[in-house]
C-alpha cells in the first residue's frame, strides 16, 4: 500500500526527548520535498517547547503551529492554550507530525485534532529514555506505555545529556526492545547525537536503525 | 476528664460547649486519641483546658492543622473549635474546602454574633440592626449583607457522609447528643462533622442574665435555626452501636435523667 | 465492630495497593531528571511520609510527580485549597509525627509565610521548597532570585528559620533529603531554595538511597496523639504560639536565639574558589553562583586573580567565613537575579569590614558566565 503522507505523533514521558525527536523527524522530511508541518501539542506546562525555536525552524522549510512565547503573555500563567489552527492541523497537505506534551492523557490528547481517526497513515510513536527513572526498567516501560494508549512504535532515546556514553544508550536499546517484545510494539529506532552515533554504527545492538539527532532544544527554554 | 474552673467570662457560652465536648469525649471513650484545635480568639482559652492533646493555630487556620494532622494519621479524632471569625471570615475558604473535600475531621463553630476577644467588632453572624464597635449605628444588612447560614452552606456542599448540626448552649442535652453524633461520625469515618454552637457573650452584649437569654433564646433562632441540618443515612445504627458501646456508668446517668430532650 | 482502624486503612494507597516497596532507589543510580522530580524522588529518598500542596507554576511537577510514585511508596499526599493551608496541613503533618512537607513558588510563597510563622514560633519541623519566580506580584513564571528576603526573613520574626539555596540539581537531591534530617534534628522549619531554572533543567546527576550511603536519617517524633491516656501516663501535649506578656514571649524568644545561635556553626555551608589570593571576591548563590564559578576558572585562565564565594546556606549566613575571604580581597562583586536581596544579606555579614561593593544586578533574569566575566574585567583593572 502506498502510503501517501506520514502523519507522525511523539509522546512519552516528560523530558524524554519527545520534542527534539519531533523536530529531528520533521527536518528529515522536508528533505523528501513535500510540506511539512510540526504541531506543538504541550498542554501541561510547557516549558521546554518549540515556541522559542519557532522562526528558526520556519526558516529550515518546516511549518511550525505553535505560539510564539511573546504572544502567550496574559494568557494565563504559561500560555497552554490552544491555538485555533491546531485542531484543524490534518487538513494541511504534506507530511503532520506532533509533539505532544506528556500528561495523565497521554496520547488521548491527540483527540483534540479533528478527524484524527480517519487519518490513515496516522502513528503514535513512544520516545523513551531508560535513563529517566519512571521508565528505567522493562516493567515500568510497559506500564508507562500501556497507560499512554495507543502507541504504534517505541523510540530508544537513552541519554545522559552531554555525558552519554555509548554502552548507555546500547543498555536502552536492549530494555526498550524488550519492552517492545513484551507489549507487541516494534523499536522504530534508536535516536542519539553524531558523536555518539559514530561509535555505535547503523543499527544497535538489537538491530534496531539508528538515527542521528541535532540538538534544538537546549535553545527552547519557554 | 476531671472539671475545672474556666478562664471565660461569666455567662460565657464557650464554658457549657466546652463541658458539653468533655462530656461527649468521655461519653465515647476516646481521650487518650483526641486532639483539640483551637483558633485565636476566646476558643484559645481552651488550650489547656482538658487532659488532651491540643494545638492554638492562627485565625482561621484550624481547621486545615487538624486536617494535616488527620490525614498523617488518620486514628487520631481531630476537633477543630472556633468562633465565628475562625470559621466564617478569614478561615471560610478552609471551611467549604475541607466540608467539600468530606474531611474527617469535627468543627465545632461557637456563634456569638461579634468578635469578642478583640472588643466585639462585626462578625459574619452578627443581627441586622446589632450594634458591634464597627458597626456603631447597628449593622445595615445593604451594606454589609445578612447573617451567614453556616450549617446550610456547609450542609449544601458536604457530600453524603457529612453530619451538620446547630446546637444551642440553652439546650445542653441536645447540645451534647450533636456532639456525640459529630464525633461518632468521625470515628466510625464517616466523612466531615459539623456542629455551629449558638453561645451566650454578656460581655460584649453588654446584657444582664435575663436579657443575655432572651437574646439567645428569642433573638437569634430568628436568624439562625436550630436543629440537624444533615444526618448520614447510617446514624441510627450508628448510635445503635454506640449506646451498646457506651460506658456503664455513663448509661446509669443517663437513665437517672430521664428522657433526653 | 465497624472500626476507625478499618475504615481508614481501606483509604491508604499502601494498603491498597498492596505494596511494601519502601526504597525507590536501592542503591544508586546515573540518571537524567528535571529538578522538580528530582525533590519528588529526594523526598521519598528521605522517607517523607505526606506532602501537602497547591499548584503554582513552576514547582508543578514536585506534585505530580510525587502523586505518581505515592502509591508505590505508601505515601500520601493532599492538595489543599491554597498555600496558607498547604502550610497549616505541613504544620499538622509534623504535628502528628510524620516527616512533611510542602513545595510553592512567588505568590504562594508570600501566603506560605503565615504558616512559616507559626512552625518558626513553635519550633516545628517543616520543610518547605521554593522554586523562584519573578516578582513581585504574578511577574513571570520563569525565574529569578527575588524570594531570598522573602525565605530568609519573611513573616513576623527574627529569621529563626534555615535556608539552602542549591545550584543544580545534584545539590537539589542532597539538600532535599538533608532539609528533612536538619529539621527534624534541630527543630526549625527548613527550606530549599531553588528557582524555575532548576525546576525545569534537565542534567545527569546520582540518585541513591541515604541508607545504603551510610547516611543517618533523622526519624519523626509525634507532638500529638503518643500512646497513653494524657494527664495519666503522660502530660497532654499543650501547644500555643501565643502569649500574655512580653516578659514571656521575651523568654521564649531568647531560648530560641540561644538554640539558633548554638547550632549555627553546625548547619551553616558554603563553597569556596580561588579566594586565598582574590583581588576581587564574586559573590553569588543558586544557579549564579554556578555561573561566577564558570567565570571565576575562565578568569583564572586569563590570570586575574578572581575568586568566588558561594553560600549554601543562607541562613544561617556563613558570615564568618565570608567575612575572612572579604578581609584578603581589595573588592567584592555580589551577582544576583535580584535587586540586592543576596546584597543586603552580604552587607549585614560584613558590617564593619571596609571594603568597596560593587553589583551585578538582574532582577528576574539568568546571568551568564560570560556577563559575570565582563563586568569582573571591568572591575580587575
Amino acid at each position: 500500500m502506498r502510503v501517501i503522507r506520514i502523519v507522525e505523533a511523539y509522546v512519552g514521558e516528560y523530558a524524554s526527548g519527545k520534542s527534539e525527536v519531533a523536530i529531528n523527524r520533521a527536518l528529515e522530511l522536508v528533505r523528501t520535498g513535500k510540506p511539512v508541518t510540526l504541531v506543538d501539542l504541550d498542554l501541561v506546562e510547557p516549558c521546554y517547547t518549540l515556541r522559542p525555536i519557532k522562526k528558526e525552524l520556519m526558516a529550515q522549510g518546516i511549518k511550525v503551529l505553535a505560539w510564539e512565547t511573546r504572544g502567550t503573555v496574559g494568557f494565563g500563567e504559561t500560555g497552554n492554550i490552544l491555538r485555533a489552527e491546531i485542531p484543524w492541523a490534518l487538513k494541511r497537505p504534506g507530511h503532520i507530525v506532533f509533539d505532544v506534551g506528556y500528561g495523565v492523557g497521554g496520547a488521548r490528547t491527540l483527540e483534540l485534532v479533528a478527524g484524527i481517526d480517519r487519518e490513515p497513515s496516522f502513528q503514535v510513536l513512544a520516545v523513551i529514555n531508560t535513563r529517566r527513572p519512571m521508565t528505567g526498567t522493562v516493567a515500568d516501560i510497559v506500564e508507562y506505555v500501556r497507560n499512554l494508549a495507543p502507541v504504534h512504535g517505541l523510540i530508544n532515546n537513552t541519554h545522559l545529556g552531554d555525558e552519554t556514553p555509548a554502552d548507555a544508550v546500547q543498555e536502552g536499546a536492549r530494555t526498550v526492545s524488550e519492552a517492545g517484545r513484551r507489549l507487541g510494539i516494534p523499536v522504530v529506532a534508536t535516536t542519539v547525537v553524531a558523536e555518539v552515533a559514530d561509535s555505535i554504527g547503523p543499527v544497535d545492538c538489537e538491530h534496531n536503525p539508528v538515527r542521528v539527532l541535532r540538538r534544538y532544544m537546549p535553545r527552547a527554554f519557554w | 476528664m476531671e472539671t475545672k474552673p474556666h478562664k471565660f467570662c461569666p455567662g460565657c457560652g464557650h464554658g457549657i460547649a466546652l463541658r458539653a465536648l468533655g462530656q461527649a469525649i468521655d461519653e465515647l471513650g476516646i481521650q487518650d486519641r483526641t486532639v483539640f484545635g483551637c483558633d485565636i480568639g476566646c476558643s484559645l482559652l481552651a488550650w489547656d483546658f482538658f487532659n488532651v492533646d491540643t494545638v492554638q493555630t492562627h485565625h482561621g487556620r484550624t481547621t486545615p492543622v487538624m486536617t494535616g494532622i488527620k490525614r498523617a494519621n488518620p486514628d487520631l479524632i481531630c476537633i477543630a473549635y472556633m468562633g465565628d471569625g475562625g470559621g466564617y471570615a478569614i478561615g471560610s475558604q478552609h471551611l467549604v474546602n475541607a466540608a467539600g473535600r468530606n474531611e474527617k475531621i469535627t468543627v465545632i463553630l461557637a456563634n456569638n454574633t461579634q468578635y469578642a476577644m478583640t472588643g466585639g467588632q462585626m462578625a459574619p453572624t452578627t443581627l441586622p440592626g446589632q450594634k458591634t464597635e464597627t458597626t456603631p449605628y447597628g449593622r445595615d444588612v445593604e451594606w454589609t449583607g445578612l447573617p451567614a447560614q453556616g450549617p446550610e452552606m456547609v450542609a449544601a456542599i458536604a457530600p453524603e457522609g457529612a453530619y451538620v448540626a446547630r446546637g444551642t448552649v440553652s439546650k445542653v442535652r441536645q447540645l451534647q447528643k450533636m456532639y456525640v453524633r459529630a464525633l461518632l461520625n468521625q470515628i466510625e469515618g464517616r466523612g466531615f462533622s459539623f456542629v455551629e454552637t449558638l453561645a451566650t457573650c454578656p460581655t460584649n452584649w453588654r446584657t444582664n442574665a435575663e436579657k443575655t437569654w432572651a437574646f439567645l433564646e428569642k433573638q437569634m433562632p430568628e436568624y439562625f435555626r436550630v436543629g440537624e441540618l444533615k444526618v448520614p443515612v447510617t446514624t441510627e445504627e450508628t448510635l445503635k452501636s454506640a449506646d451498646s458501646r457506651r460506658r456503664p456508668e455513663v448509661l446509669r446517668k443517663a437513665s437517672r435523667r430521664g428522657e433526653e430532650e | 465492630m465497624t472500626g476507625l482502624s478499618e475504615s481508614t486503612s481501606a483509604n491508604r494507597p499502601a494498603a491498597r495497593a498492596g505494596s511494601s516497596a519502601t526504597i525507590p532507589v536501592p542503591g544508586e543510580k546515573r540518571v537524567f531528571m528535571t529538578g522538580n522530580e528530582v525533590v519528588a524522588w529526594a523526598a521519598i529518598a528521605a522517607r517523607a511520609d505526606i506532602m501537602y500542596g497547591y499548584p503554582i507554576t513552576p514547582q508543578n511537577e514536585v506534585m505530580h510527580y510525587w502523586t505518581r510514585l505515592a502509591p508505590k511508596f505508601g505515601k500520601e499526599f493532599l492538595q489543599t485549597e491554597d498555600e496558607l493551608a498547604a502550610g497549616f496541613t505541613t504544620i499538622g503533618g509534623v504535628l502528628a509525627g510524620k516527616k512533611a512537607f510542602t513545595a510553592t513558588a512567588g505568590p504562594g510563597n508570600i501566603l506560605m509565610q503565615e504558616p512559616a510563622s507559626m512552625a518558626e514560633m513553635m519550633r516545628l519541623p517543616v520543610v518547605v521548597v521554593i522554586m523562584q519566580r519573578g516578582g513581585p506580584s504574578t511577574a513571570t513564571v520563569i525565574y529569578s532570585q527575588q524570594e531570598v528576603i522573602l525565605t530568609t526573613f519573611g513573616g513576623n520574626g527574627e529569621g529563626f528559620r534555615i535556608v539552602y539555596s542549591t545550584s543544580g540539581l545534584q545539590e537539589l537531591y542532597d539538600y532535599t533529603i538533608k532539609a528533612f534530617n536538619t529539621a527534624w534534628r534541630y527543630r526549625f522549619p527548613v527550606f530549599v531554595l531553588a528557582d524555575g531554572y532548576q525546576a525545569k533543567m534537565r542534567e545527569p546527576l546520582t540518585i541513591y538511597d541515604p541508607l545504603a550511603r551510610g547516611m543517618e536519617l533523622v526519624p519523626p517524633e509525634q507532638y500529638v496523639g503518643r500512646p497513653g491516656m494524657p494527664g495519666v501516663d503522660r502530660p497532654p501535649g499543650h501547644y500555643r504560639n501565643t502569649y500574655n506578656t512580653e516578659e514571656e514571649l521575651y523568654e521564649i524568644l531568647q531560648g530560641h536565639v540561644q538554640e539558633y545561635e548554638r547550632v549555627a556553626p553546625e548547619i551553616m555551608e558554603h563553597e569556596s574558589l580561588e579566594t586565598e589570593d582574590a583581588d576581587l571576591l564574586i559573590i553569588a548563590h543558586g544557579v549564579v553562583g554556578r555561573a561566577a564559578k564558570q567565570a571565576v576558572e575562565q578568569l583564572r585562565e586569563e590570570g586575574l586573580k578572581v575568586g568566588c564565594f558561594r553560600p549554601v546556606t543562607l541562613r544561617p549566613l556563613s558570615a564568618g567565613a565570608l567575612r575572612d575571604a572579604v578581609s584578603r580581597a581589595k573588592r567584592i562583586l555580589v551577582v544576583e537575579s535580584a535587586y540586592g536581596q543576596l546584597g543586603k544579606l552580604v552587607r549585614d555579614a560584613l558590617c564593619g569590614l571596609v571594603v568597596e561593593m560593587f553589583s551585578l544586578y538582574k532582577p528576574g533574569v539568568g546571568v551568564t558566565p560570560e556577563e559575570v566575566v565582563i563586568r569582573s574585567k571591568e572591575l580587575i583593572a
